[in-house]
């Protein structure tokens, strides 16, 4: 079972005309035991996360493809944000993912056989590709330029994209918008997430002209621009450790 | 029995970087103030439970899930390593009644763990809430599946988060979780792991059974990497973006 496998196949609930998955609406007694336990626990980390993001990512094994990527960021540092990414930005929407993100400092460090999972950011935000909703560029500009400068690794669990009712499969790596044919977003695509948000990329590439990329832009990251492979993730079978009988 | 491996962020490595700047955090204070975070909004729930690596048991995590609702047959939850505010992110979890896991084709069945004993066994619990009001909802809970993925071995003391995905598989039977593990959690967040498991005795799994092809088949289960042959990348009509 591989991230690059085609739909599998007799899936009753796939039949691509709404992209909910299955399953019956919440009943008033969840929705208020889960009231009732949100006004008990403090739900520390995830009130960290204090930065929307959108933009467009391509699958690693298929760079061809793409989908428009919501991601609500918790910067702990200068250095790393840790992402937890949607594919919209509704309450209506899947998780579909994580993206962890670097500074070039942190990213220089890493071995060549990691670097290769990592994409850059600089191309999707001079593009104006990577949007900032609701908060003005000149607010904004400063985390623009510090994201310009980083790379990130974004694993996605969950092929809404296609049509997937349920998170089917191994996870895929994905990776950035980039300067090449093959990494331009399609511009249907474009236009959908620019009218939902009410914005013009292409207006935004203006006011984006002095936001610099990486010191240095390592070869190692965007790896599939390089060196014309994509990666693919393949689940395989194999013995447990085990310390008891399992299951 | 090995050394308990048990992460918490008490004792866990410090995510390398300088402090933010000043300039940064302001962006992020703005930002939090005028945007909609409607999917993070839709998380209702702390549920904390332990984890092992689907292709080796003696390697445990305690996991912090934080959960929402997609609708009454399905949840999904971020999952950290700890339950304060400079908890890494280290993973992720989607959790289905027996209806939905039926649905899925058989060959993505393994993926999925069961969670019958991580909710009878007392060592599935949600911090801070009455334990008679947790068990109206653990006891969906107890019947469920779900499919975890861990991006981030903090386990093994990396400082960032390195390599593949790995698949996780939860408690299935007494004897896999370490009892220091487990007590150190109970006392830390008040709770007995033994009085529940009494109290949540009358608790059922699937109606169906445990389907023998969940929980990895009875298989380890781990991920790799493989190039791939893709289109030249000029090859594609060019688009102007």
């Amino acid at each position: 079972m591989a991230s690059s496998d085609e739909r599998p196949g007799a899936y009753p609930a796939r039949n691509g005309a709404e992209n909910q998955p299955p399953g019956d609406p919440e009943t008033m007694k969840t929705v208020m035991i889960d009231k009732g336990a949100a006004m008990m626990q403090s739900l520390k980390p995830i009130k960290q996360m204090s930065l929307h993001l959108c933009s467009f990512a391509c699958y690693g094994h298929d760079p061809s493809r793409q989908i428009e990527v919501n991601f609500y960021v918790h910067r702990l540092n200068q250095d790393f944000l840790q992402c937890a990414v949607y594919d919209s930005n509704s309450s209506k929407t899947h998780l579909i993912g994580v993206e962890y993100i670097v500074s070039e400092r942190l990213f220089e460090a890493l071995s060549p056989e990691e670097q290769k999972l990592w994409h850059s950011h600089d191309y999707e935000i001079q593009t104006g590709l990577l949007v900032t909703p609701r908060v003005p560029e000149l607010v904004a500009k400063t985390e623009l330029q510090n994201i310009a400068k980083t790379y990130g690794k974004f694993w996605c669990t969950w092929q809404t994209d296609r049509g997937d009712k349920l998170p089917l499969g191994a996870p895929s790596l994905m990776v950035s918008p980039q300067d090449v044919n093959m990494g331009k977003i399609k511009p249907g695509l474009l236009k959908k997430r620019d009218d939902e948000y009410g914005i013009s990329t292409e207006s935004l590439k203006a006011s984006r002209v002095d936001i610099m990329g990486p010191e240095r832009k390592n070869p190692m990251a965007d790896y599939w621009v390089h060196h014309g492979k994509g990666l693919a993730v393949d689940i395989v079978e194999t013995e447990m450790k085990k310390l008891a009988p399992f299951p | 029995m090995e050394k308990a491996v048990h992460s918490s962020t008490k004792n866990g490595p410090k995510v390398p970087g300088e402090p933010t700047k000043t300039g940064t955090s302001m962006v992020d204070t703005a930002a939090s103030a005028v945007q909609s975070f409607a999917p993070i909004n839709q998380i209702h729930q702390h549920l904390c439970a332990f984890h092992f690596y689907a292709y080796d048991m003696t390697r445990q995590v305690e996991a912090h899930h934080f959960c929402g609702h997609i609708n009454e047959d399905m949840r999904q939850c971020l999952i950290y390593d700890g339950p304060d505010a400079n908890a890494r992110l280290i993973g992720l979890e989607y959790i289905v009644t027996e209806k939905l896991f039926m649905t899925l084709p058989d060959d993505e069945k393994k993926l999925w763990h069961t969670h019958e004993w991580e909710v009878k066994g007392g060592f599935l619990f949600m911090p801070g809430v009455p334990e008679a009001i947790q068990r109206q909802d653990l006891e969906k809970v107890a019947k469920t599946y779900g499919k975890v993925y861990h991006f981030w071995q903090v386990d093994l003391g990396h400082q960032l988060p390195i390599g593949l995905p790995n698949i996780m598989m939860a408690v299935t039977r007494d004897g896999q979780l370490y009892p220091e593990m487990i007590k150190e959690t109970g006392k830390q967040f008040g709770v007995s792991m033994d009085k529940e498991r009494e109290s949540r005795a009358y608790m059922k799994g699937p109606d169906h059974g445990i389907h023998p092809l969940a929980n990895g088949g009875g298989k380890g289960l781990t991920l790799e990497v493989r190039e791939v042959d893709i289109k030249p990348v000029e090859s594609v009509p060019r688009v102007f973006v």
